[in-house]
């Protein structure tokens, strides 16, 4: 028993006396409890695991330096003002200069409003809504693609399968809802067809049988659900008890798993989610294979579709920290995000603006793809139209 | 005309929920004069519990039902004995701030055991059931049929039975029923183990039409509030009214208004009532 102790000792004395290396806090602001934890909680996971994989192969190496990231993740609950307060203990407390996560717009847009003051990067995941990379704040990247982009591809494909009545259910309280359903009209316009209702619901609303009602009086060729993955499952769920039979499309971002909890696999066939080409394992990259693998070896949980969003950002930053050759220099490292070419690492298929992994505005681009629910799983089945370089060009022309 | 009988039937369901609710809430307040704020925090608990024995104990649903209102039937007695029966000769305050605290307590144990996450409990009731055009999904029709059964379980007993005599003779004269040998110890520990188990029935209901998930509790018992001051403080016949109103109204009002407004137009509608009526749909007034 001495021997082992003295062993021990030693071996402890001796990795000390030869690590040379240092902690880098990062920090991570997400919604890890609440309605919108379906997308922050995986996103904090990723950031988690994406941190214990750069640690595991040496950690990010500065000049002679190498550092060990260590993630501090406060809940924001996808609040405003729990996200600001949040980032404040990061910055103000934590003495953080890096932080991720940020799932949800609202909480999102609250800290976009001052981090531009702030010595700090921020990078943010799936916040979806426009305005959050309208503004070309310097130290804030995004690699979700905003909800616009996606509706408008989304809507030349519901045109195109021939849909010319669509009655739309959705929150449509959320900004980033509501411009995807805008964005969605347009092109649905365009090819001749309509929006001929626009039904809304709250965030924690669980029955929807009213606004379907409504819906099925109207004798829709189509429906249109942009909204959080738990509503939108009950609107499924309850528009086939309903006896609703028309093509149902969606914009959810939810994992199998996650629409499973709430709708049985019969009732979710034939569902459509048109939305970026995220994880679905059925047609992911080797990268995206081996993540769903690990993430869901390392939490007993299969990861959902946009929760790579964050885990790209955390090679994202290790890649632009690494090429700025700082970690205290937070313009130099927001300066590094801008020029980075796509890193080798990443889930995402992201479509680089000349070259690189963001655009002027810090934001990044994936494909948009129709994905259909067959037989217990989300199937690709096309990819949507997805020029990043003319959106690029549209989202600098908004103040 | 189809449309409004199917929101008709839409409301059914949830109303039968705000019954169950209302009528634990209207047994507590019409004999003991408690505020029971923890009623919505303990519904939720029965549902947790029946959601947890079956997922993680493998138990079909009728036996983690059966366990859950036993469950419920034990925990009633024990807030009675445990929280209420400290304070019942002090001032009304005094019960008001047990109630309160309860209902923290009740919610950050639900917490600590079941988690954050929200919960829907399994049911094989996936048929659907097309009358006239009208449709019936086979889940909402079995709570509108239990909700149904237990209203009349329930009125019956208070009716007919000789606990449910006492029962209602405690509620009109406490010192008379004394006087005629009611046991008025006894009383309100039945009192809160039948209010206990109507409310894990709602739980159970809420978790398999809809979920639940913390803060659920907290609205439903504001509903549950809102169902016994419509349908009268105390009366029976007053929470089947209110909680059918209330559901029914809050249905048409999504359907045919807006979705957003439909606590506002239901609460309208109470508010309506009460300048007409002060003492509610069926409530005496004294």
């Amino acid at each position: 028993m001495k021997l082992v102790t003295i062993t021990t000792a030693f071996a402890l004395a001796g990795n000390a006396a030869f690590a040379a290396e240092k902690t880098l806090d990062i920090g991570v602001s997400d919604a890890l409890t609440g309605g919108a934890a379906v997308y922050g909680l995986p996103q904090a996971n990723a950031v988690q695991m994406a941190a214990e994989e750069i640690n595991a192969a040496g950690g990010i190496n500065v000049g002679d330096d190498s550092y060990m990231l260590n993630v501090i993740a406060y809940d924001d609950q996808a609040n405003p003002t729990e996200a600001s307060n949040a980032v404040r203990k990061l910055l103000d407390r934590d003495g953080v200069k890096f932080i991720l996560g940020f799932c949800c717009s609202g909480a999102t847009g609250a800290v976009a409003s001052f981090i531009e003051y702030e010595d700090a990067v921020m990078l943010v995941g799936n916040a979806a809504e426009r305005s959050i990379t309208t503004r070309e704040i310097p130290n804030l990247t995004r690699t979700r693609p905003p909800a616009d982009y996606t509706g408008a591809a989304a809507g030349t494909f519901v045109a195109e399968k021939g849909h010319e009545r669509v009655a739309v259910l959705g929150a449509l309280d959320v900004g980033f809802y509501a411009s995807y359903v805008d964005a969605f009209e347009k092109e649905l316009n365009a090819a001749g067809g309509e929006i001929i209702s626009r039904e809304s619901f709250g965030l924690t609303d669980r029955d929807m049988t009213p606004q379907l009602t409504k819906i099925r009086e109207q004798n829709p060729d189509a429906i249109l659900v942009a909204g959080y993955v738990e509503p939108a499952a009950f609107i499924y769920r309850q528009a086939v008890e309903l006896g609703i039979d028309v093509p149902r499309y969606g914009f959810t971002s939810g994992s199998e798993e996650q629409f499973l909890r709430v709708a049985n696999s019969e009732q979710m066939e034939g569902v459509w989610d048109l939305r970026p080409t995220e994880l679905t394992l059925l047609s992911a990259s080797e990268n995206g294979i081996a993540y769903h693998a690990n993430y869901s070896e390392r939490f007993g949980i299969a990861p959902s579709p946009s929760s790579p969003y964050a885990y790209d950002q955390t090679y994202a930053l290790k890649d632009a920290i690494e090429a700025a050759g700082t970690v205290e220099d937070t313009e130099a490292v927001a300066a590094a995000l801008r020029d980075l070419p796509v890193p080798d690492e990443v889930v995402m298929q992201y479509l680089p603006v000349d070259g690189k992994m963001f655009d002027q505005n810090g934001q990044a681009y994936t494909a948009n793809g129709a994905f259909q629910w067959q037989d217990g799983n989300w199937v690709f089945v096309q990819e949507l139209p997805s020029d990043a370089a003319a959106y690029s060009d549209f989202l600098s022309t908004i103040d | 005309m189809i449309e409004i009988l199917q929101q008709i039937i839409n409301g059914m369901a949830i109303g039968g929920v705000y019954v169950l609710i209302a009528l634990g809430l209207t047994t507590v307040f019409g004999i003991l004069g408690i505020a029971h704020f923890a009623h919505g925090s303990v519904s939720m608990f029965g549902g947790y519990l029946t959601f947890f024995l079956m997922t993680s104990q493998g138990l079909p649903l009728a036996v983690a039902i059966i366990i859950a209102l036993a469950t419920g039937f034990v925990l009633g007695m024990l807030i009675e004995l445990l929280a209420y029966r400290p304070v019942r000769g002090a001032s009304h305050i005094n019960a008001f701030i047990v109630a309160l605290g309860l209902t923290m307590m009740v919610e950050g144990l639900n917490l600590q055991f079941f988690g954050h996450e929200q919960v829907v409990i399994p049911t094989d009731f996936n048929r659907v059931f097309d009358i006239g055009g009208v449709t019936i999904p086979e889940l909402r029709l079995y709570v509108i049929l239990a909700a149904a059964l237990l209203i009349a379980a329930m009125t019956i007993f208070v009716e007919k039975t000789k606990t449910g005599q006492a029962i209602r003779a405690v509620a009109e004269n406490r010192d008379a029923a004394i006087l005629m040998g009611v046991n008025v110890n006894t009383i309100p520990l039945v009192v809160f183990a039948i209010s206990t188990m109507l409310g894990v029935c709602a739980g159970i209901m809420v978790g398999a039409l809809f979920a639940i998930a913390p803060g659920i509790g907290e609205g439903l018992v504001i509903k549950g509030f809102a169902v016994l001051i419509l349908g009268g403080l105390g009366s029976i016949p007053g929470a089947v009214i209110g909680g059918l109103v209330l559901g029914i109204t809050e249905a048409l009002a999504a359907g045919f208004l807006s979705s957003a407004y439909k606590d506002v137009i239901a609460f309208v509608v109470m508010i309506t009532v009460l300048l007409v009526r002060p003492q509610g749909l069926m409530g005496t007034a004294r």
